[in-house]
């Protein structure tokens, strides 16, 4: 019965389902499948938490820490993600009032801070993974400098990708709030 | 002084127009390498520090969970369960839009999603049964703030994270609040239905009712999950969150089939997105706060705000002044991260809950998605349903007086937010 999916005109209105366009690998970039891998990662130790604690009534210690980790790899490497397809989150006001021109411009002095800035941010990773060599995670026996070595992946992703929005705007095309 | 560097650097980014998490993070860096208070390595140090922590794994399993149901189908299911239920009243389409907007704040953390997911089927049903479309999104953006008011919501996890609060207690506590807010919409809506003379639905029918529960049933067993999970104090916050996931596989993989492996892949992807974009906020966001925290500059303006007045009243209206216009132009995410630490230490101070403030700050900012010039959900339905913005806009207004009442009560009435967690957790 429920397997049915309700047939519309019992609603009294008619709603047509848009098909989903064909897959394509196009549609997706490099650095996206690594992020896919970390976020499914993610959801399977953060099931096996949930599973461990509820139906064996004792949680794998790993479990909540690897978590965590991985939660981090999520956020660094899908920020690559986040720049290509300029989904980061920022305050628009000021390019509403913008010509198309000026906008344009502005957002090109906006993507040469940001690669200043995590170019900076990557720099800072870089000696963090030396300093952390020798500290080790809590339950996990492994080296803290492998998170820092996943933070800054995820930074010179990010820096390659508004690198390349850079770019693209450069060329004339992409106004803002744009998608590529 | 230097702190008025971190502050002039923060705003100049973020008018530009640098992202939110670049902006707070790059003006923290700047006061670092200026000040030289700090080594530079504490910038990226509390940026990571910052997001770990296991309260905001409920983030992308939120994010996800709402995505799954969404692209599953189960939108249309809910609508259907909501128009059997209350479609008979007068004005029915707009209470039906406001029922089912309830349901899918149960299972839905964020305004937006609640916009661009349900508010589609919404306007178009409301359009093809004659309603005039002004009404129509006005309906719709109002009801689709009760989203993140009712658990499960990102914006309360987010200010759990940043304010050091139980993040089941703040889901406990929007329960009641945005019921309210239902409530208070649904008066408006008989208003206007009476003086528009605005048409009934089929008429109440059991068997109708008994056929689109059925048919409903099993998606509606999302928010009893939750919900119910949460609120029995029972599962933690992002216990549920993963419990709602593996429902919604179940769902969409062996019940409903819908869930192709294409899609499956689009919407992981677009939760990573969102996920990346909303935890780099955070980070961000960390070392910002812990500046001005460790400067001592949270505790000075506290100090200055009760200089002002020390009549409780007078500050809480404050506070909310404050909330409604940082709410007008601020993304809601980024707004909590950035207000969390300046106005907590104020509403401590005259003796408000964090878990109550933790209400009356999201409302607040609520009502913020539905005001220009940013407008958030506004921009969303525009969107999706081709009316231009500023017609969205003006139809939108009326809506605002309802919401703004519940805000005074819930601001003014603690027990209204209080009460629920107090009977479930303490």
């Amino acid at each position: 019965m429920q397997g049915e999916a309700p047939r519309n005109d019992e609603f009294g209105f008619h709603l047509e389902e848009k098909p989903d366009p064909p897959f394509e690998w196009r549609e997706f970039g490099l650095e996206d499948w690594p992020a896919f891998l970390v976020f499914w990662g993610l959801t399977v130790i953060v099931f096996l938490q949930f599973f461990t604690r509820y139906v064996l009534n004792d949680s794998f210690g790993w479990t909540e820490e690897a978590a965590r980790y991985f939660l981090i790899g999520t956020t660094f490497i899908g920020g690559g993600m986040v720049c290509r397809r300029r989904a980061h989150i920022a305050v628009e006001y000021l390019h509403t009032r913008l010509s198309r021109a000026g906008s344009r411009r502005l957002m090109i002095v906006v993507d040469v801070i940001t690669i200043a800035f995590l170019a900076y941010l990557g720099w800072v990773g870089w000696r963090m993974i030396g300093m952390m060599a020798p500290q080790k995670m809590a339950v996990i026996d492994l080296s803290m400098s492998w998170l820092y070595w996943v933070v800054l992946i995820g930074i010179v992703i990010m820096i390659l990708r508004t690198a390349q929005s850079l770019l693209h705007r450069l060329q004339g095309d992409s106004p803002y709030p744009g998608d590529i | 002084m230097y702190i008025a560097i971190l502050f002039l650097a923060f705003f100049g980014l973020l008018g530009i127009g640098v992202p939110v998490a670049f902006a707070l993070a790059g003006a923290s860096l700047i006061y670092v390498l200026v000040s030289g208070a700090v080594p530079d390595v504490v910038v990226l140090h509390r940026m990571v520090n910052g997001i770990d922590s296991f309260p905001l794994l409920a983030v992308p399993f939120f994010i996800l969970a709402g995505n799954l149901m969404n692209s599953a189908g189960i939108t249309n299911r809910i609508f259907g369960f909501a128009r059997a239920l209350v479609g008979w009243m007068r004005g029915g389409l707009g209470h039906v839009n406001v029922g089912a907007s309830v349901v899918f704040a149960g299972m839905s953390g964020a305004a937006v999603a609640d916009a661009g997911g349900l508010g589609t089927i919404e306007v178009k049903a409301m359009r093809d049964a004659g309603y005039d479309r002004g009404f129509s999104v006005g309906v719709t953006a109002a009801s689709s703030t009760i989203g993140p008011i009712i658990p499960p919501s990102l914006p309360m996890v987010i200010y759990g994270v940043m304010a050091n609060a139980s993040i089941g207690q703040l889901f406990a506590a929007g329960f009641i609040p945005g019921l309210l807010m239902a409530v208070s919409l649904m008066v408006m809506i008989a208003w206007y239905a009476r003086v528009r003379n605005y048409p009934r639905d089929a008429a109440f029918d059991l068997c109708v009712l008994w056929r689109a529960t059925q048919n409903a049933f099993l998606s509606l067993m999302t928010p009893v999950i939750i919900v119910g999970g949460i609120l029995s104090g029972m599962v933690m916050p992002t216990e549920a969150a993963i419990a709602a996931v593996f429902w919604a596989l179940i769902l969409g993989i062996f019940v409903y089939r819908t869930l192709t492996p294409a899609r499956l892949v689009r919407v992981s992807m677009e939760t990573i997105e969102t996920t990346a974009s909303i935890m780099l906020i955070v980070a961000g966001a960390s070392i910002f706060a812990w500046i001005l925290t460790s400067n001592r500059v949270t505790e000075h303006f506290a100090a200055l705000v009760l200089m002002i007045s020390d009549n409780p009243i007078i500050i809480l209206i404050l506070l909310n002044v404050i909330l409604l216009v940082a709410g007008c132009f601020l993304e809601t995410i980024a707004a909590i991260t950035i207000l969390v630490p300046v106005l907590l230490p104020v509403a401590v101070n005259i003796g408000v809950d964090p878990v109550h403030f933790g209400v009356i700050m999201v409302l607040n900012l609520m009502i913020g998605l539905l005001t220009p010039p940013i407008g958030l959900v506004l921009y969303v339905l525009a969107k999706v349903t081709n009316i231009p913005f500023d017609v969205c806009m003006r139809a939108t207004l009326p809506f605002l007086v309802p919401l703004i009442v519940v805000l005074g009560l819930v601001t003014f009435i603690p027990s209204i937010s209080m009460f629920v967690p107090t009977l479930v957790y303490r």
